[in-house]
């Protein structure tokens, strides 16, 4: 059953898919903007560019809560009534089906790993939904391409199912057009 | 002739499956038989084009092929499941690039034929072909 209070969005790269997902959660009008940030520093220029990122939405009055992975744990740092907007599901979805690389062991080969993590999502996502105003969750158009990664391509096609069946709204973006598919 | 079209892993056959009677059909996955007298669903075409450049048939004898096939949706009814695979970052692979072009111009062909075209948007259906006598744009989003 659809969440009323889940909308999903989805687009390419600079669809202008964030500035509308922002401008949707605007539009609520809670007494906090929470961004929950899923990007991960991998070096100087991607810590640079997530900390300008932060600062600018900090004076556009968001509170920014980062968390690469593990959903669960931004659970007690919530208030009732927040609006929330997760950017995005790409990101999180790397940092779990690859946890473990530096030991040379990924989350993506190892049997019932990715399941368990995405049931415990599943879980997360609703919770969230439960407690905030609104929950807008924007993820990328990356699977009108060539095979590239079939399990991550693979997952992230079942998560957007997953998503879209769940949210009440969604939306696809093409050049800062948002079409209402639900 | 119906066509089902989108990215990978957003849901086309499953739609296609809770559409029609599988039983009374012919499923041929990653393969393109020159006679089809049945109803049929052509799925994973773009498998079946990689083989035939992998085995060095020419672009134009498998556009014949695919015209042949299509054709005979004249007389038995034929769903094509095509996966869309054209909007991604130019390849590294010469086969890939070629067969980038390839399914790009079957495709046309193939859009061209058909009565109704479904893209599917993470299990969202959306005619874009062929809905004219219903055209109702909130439906349709």
């Amino acid at each position: 059953m659809a969440h009323s209070k889940l909308i999903f969005i989805s687009g390419g790269v600079r669809s202008g898919k964030s500035a509308y997902a922002e401008s949707l959660v605007r539009r609520f009008g809670a007494q906090r903007k929470v961004y929950l940030a899923s990007g991960r520093a991998n070096d100087t220029e991607m810590r640079e560019r997530i900390e300008r990122h932060r600062s600018d939405r900090e004076m556009d009055g968001w509170h920014t809560i980062e968390q690469a992975n593990q959903f669960e744990k931004v659970l007690p740092l919530l208030e009732t009534g927040d609006a929330v907007l997760w950017d995005c599901v790409t990101t999180w979805l790397a940092n779990e089906l690859y946890e473990g690389w530096e030991q040379g062991e990924i989350c993506a080969e190892k049997i019932g790993c990715m399941e368990a993590k995405w049931d415990r999502m599943k879980k997360t996502i609703s919770q969230i939904a439960d407690r905030a105003e609104v929950l807008v969750i924007v993820s990328n158009e990356v699977l009108d391409d060539f095979m590239r990664d079939e399990r991550y391509m693979k997952w992230l096609g079942k998560i957007h199912v997953w998503l879209v069946q769940e949210a009440v709204q969604a939306f696809e973006m093409e050049n800062g057009i948002a079409f209402k598919r639900k | 002739m119906q066509i089902v079209f989108g990215g990978a892993f957003n849901g086309k056959r499953q739609f296609v499956k809770q559409q029609l009677k599988v039983e009374e059909c012919s499923w041929y996955e990653g393969q393109c038989p020159e006679s089809i007298s049945k109803p049929a669903v052509i799925a994973g075409l773009e498998k079946w084009v990689k083989l035939q450049l992998q085995n060095e048939v020419s672009e134009e004898n498998i556009m014949q092929h695919i015209k042949k096939v299509s054709q005979q949706a004249a007389s038995s009814e034929q769903i094509w499941i095509l996966t869309d695979m054209n909007r991604g970052i130019v390849p590294i692979d010469p086969i890939e690039r070629e067969m980038r072009d390839v399914i790009g111009r079957i495709y046309q062909h193939l859009f061209a034929e058909a009565q109704q075209i479904t893209r599917i948007w993470y299990g969202i259906p959306q005619i874009i072909k062929g809905a004219d006598h219903c055209e109702n744009l909130y439906k349709n989003r």
